[in-house]
């Protein structure tokens, strides 16, 4: 994850690298990836409005999202017991802002889960916007847009 | 008429302290639920304020009937009519809100007011005068009530006023709308969520106390680590209260505040609505095993932006699709439930909803009390069930 991302296929070495941080259950290391200011968001019924207005399925700041990883390693957190087994895959990569400190990415999902012998495909458009920190880049922000949204989903207890 | 189900008679599925499984598996007791339930009482269709303009409309059902919520353009009255084209069936109203004067269906072009009339349609000929279009308007619900903005129907007639059937929980109703200084608003979304389970498991949970300590234990874990205070709960158990208020509906009365919600208790309107936290939950029947489930925050009106989002927030920590408490309960509460439902074998039939059934006091309202970890409010739902279940 060390070194100034330079082009779109740095950017995508980075997305690869933190799904396989999820597809692989290092939930610690993922979310040693955000910045301390971070969020992440997975928006309800529709892609964009304002979160204080308008609820969300899911709005963390860093403190709930620690949180979320420190309750799925609980051992007392049911909606994953069985443990959701995921494959993230990422295309459409598209950078639409960068400047010296901060890049923004746009990026289609589809990401399968397996659980309780049920293989579910949610589908949609990650942005993240990255900043670099030291000499490393982290995630400040991570913004999951599923098509789905808008519909009456499962259990969304594993990580997006 | 006797309703069977096979040699099994529906009133001997609720016995005294429990229930039969079948009540959760059965198809055909869920159709019947669908017609003697759905359609024999009170339902929730709409808040005011999703319909707050003239010409506004809200799409939603009771039980298995498409319905449209209208506000009409004219007089601003409120109506609630059936989805359902009068000449070939197609639903007419595809959106979930919006504002129209008119629906037109889209297969042949019939055309309806949003008062429900028929208005017109392609081609006058082909219909002599024995056709009366003044018949052949959207089907109304015949009785639409609301109590403080909250709008219910009735696809029965003989049916109590709004204002009876609500009871004792009328007074529980006002506190949550007195709650905003200019009243509350369901403007801010909505969480929709679904289990491959029974819509009684839903409404079972929405007052379950019993089980916060043990399916919510990382949740109430994560609190005390937090505030560095733990929470009792056998003492808490000990001071709070579940009242069954008559038909059909309960309350949970917290002590203090969990950490989930806004309202200082959870209230049951029989037979899907509650009111848990800082939300209006709906629960849907799709089928014997699928269940929708909405969750609406309430938001106060006169507030800061600021204090509405403080409720949000709290909200999504413990509920939603992918809240720290809900996906619990849709884990164990539902599918290990539905899983472990499949057991019939050797008397395993029967559910216990007893707690506490040796504990309880009766006030001179009728109202039936015992402490929340007593089962008062399954066997309040059961009651009413049962009641219109059997009715003739």
């Amino acid at each position: 994850m060390n070194g100034v991302l330079i082009d779109r296929k740095d950017v995508e070495a980075f997305l690869i690298d933190e799904a396989s941080y999820l597809n692989d259950g290092k939930f610690s290391e993922w979310l040693e990836l955000f910045t301390e200011d971070a969020w992440y968001w997975i928006p309800s019924n529709k892609d964009n409005y304002d979160p204080n207005t308008h609820v969300s399925i899911i709005y963390d700041n860093k403190e709930r999202l620690g949180e979320r990883v420190w309750r799925l390693q609980s051992g007392l957190a049911y909606g994953q017991e069985p443990q959701s087994r995921t494959r993230h895959l990422i295309s459409n990569i598209k950078v639409l802002d960068q400047d010296d400190q901060s890049i923004t990415v746009s990026s289609n999902f589809m990401i399968v889960e397996l659980r309780r012998s049920i293989q579910t495909i949610y589908s949609g458009r990650f942005e993240h916007k990255l900043r670099i920190n030291g000499n490393a880049w982290k995630i400040a922000s991570k913004k999951i847009e599923l098509i789905n949204n808008n519909e009456f989903i499962g259990n969304l207890s594993f990580l997006l | 008429m006797k309703l069977t189900m096979g040699t099994v008679n529906i009133s001997d599925l609720v016995r005294e302290g429990a229930v039969h499984g079948d009540v959760y598996t059965d198809e055909a007791i869920f159709q019947i639920e669908m017609r003697k339930i759905f359609e024999n009482t009170w339902v929730y269709v709409a808040h005011e304020s999703e319909i707050a303009n003239s010409g506004d409309y809200k799409t939603t059902v009771i039980g298995s009937n498409p319905l449209i919520v209208t506000r009409d353009s004219d007089t601003d009255e409120i109506h609630v009519v059936l989805n359902r084209c009068r000449h070939r069936a197609a639903t007419v109203c595809q959106q979930e809100q919006g504002n129209a004067n008119y629906f037109r269906c889209a297969y042949h072009g019939w055309t309806y007011s949003n008062n429900g009339d028929l208005t017109g349609m392609p081609f006058q000929d082909g219909y002599d005068e024995k056709f009366d279009r003044c018949k052949m308007g959207l089907i109304k619900v015949p009785r639409v009530g609301v109590y403080q903005g909250f709008i219910f129907a009735s696809l029965s007639e003989d049916v109590p006023s709004l204002e009876e059937h609500l009871g004792h929980a009328r007074k529980y109703i006002d506190y949550v709308v007195n709650t905003g200084p200019d009243g509350i608003a369901l403007n801010a979304g909505v969480h929709k969520y679904s289990f491959d389970g029974n819509w009684k498991l839903q409404v079972e949970n929405t007052i379950d106390p019993y089980h916060l300590s043990v399916t919510h234990r990382s949740f109430f874990n994560l609190i005390a680590n937090k505030t560095g205070k733990k929470i009792n709960f056998s003492k808490m158990h000990k001071n709070e209260k579940i009242r069954d208020l008559g038909n059909g509906h309960s309350l949970y009365e917290l002590d203090g505040d969990l950490g989930i919600g806004a309202l200082p208790f959870n209230l049951i309107i029989f037979p899907n609505l509650g009111f848990v936290g800082s939300q209006v939950r709906v629960t849907r029947p799709i089928s014997v095993n699928k269940t929708h489930v909405s969750l609406y925050p309430i938001m106060l009106k006169g507030v800061s932006v600021e204090e509405n989002a403080n409720r949000l927030r709290k909200h999504e920590g413990f509920y939603g699709p992918a809240g720290f408490g809900t996906v619990d309960d849709l884990e164990v509460g539902f599918d290990r439930v539905m899983e472990g439902l499949n057991a019939k074998a050797n008397g395993a039939e029967w559910l216990e909803i007893s707690r506490g059934m040796n504990r309880e006091e009766i006030d001179e309202d009728g109202i039936i009390t015992a402490t929340s970890s007593d089962e008062v409010s399954a066997r309040a739902l059961y009651k009413e069930w049962r009641r219109l279940m059997t009715k003739e």
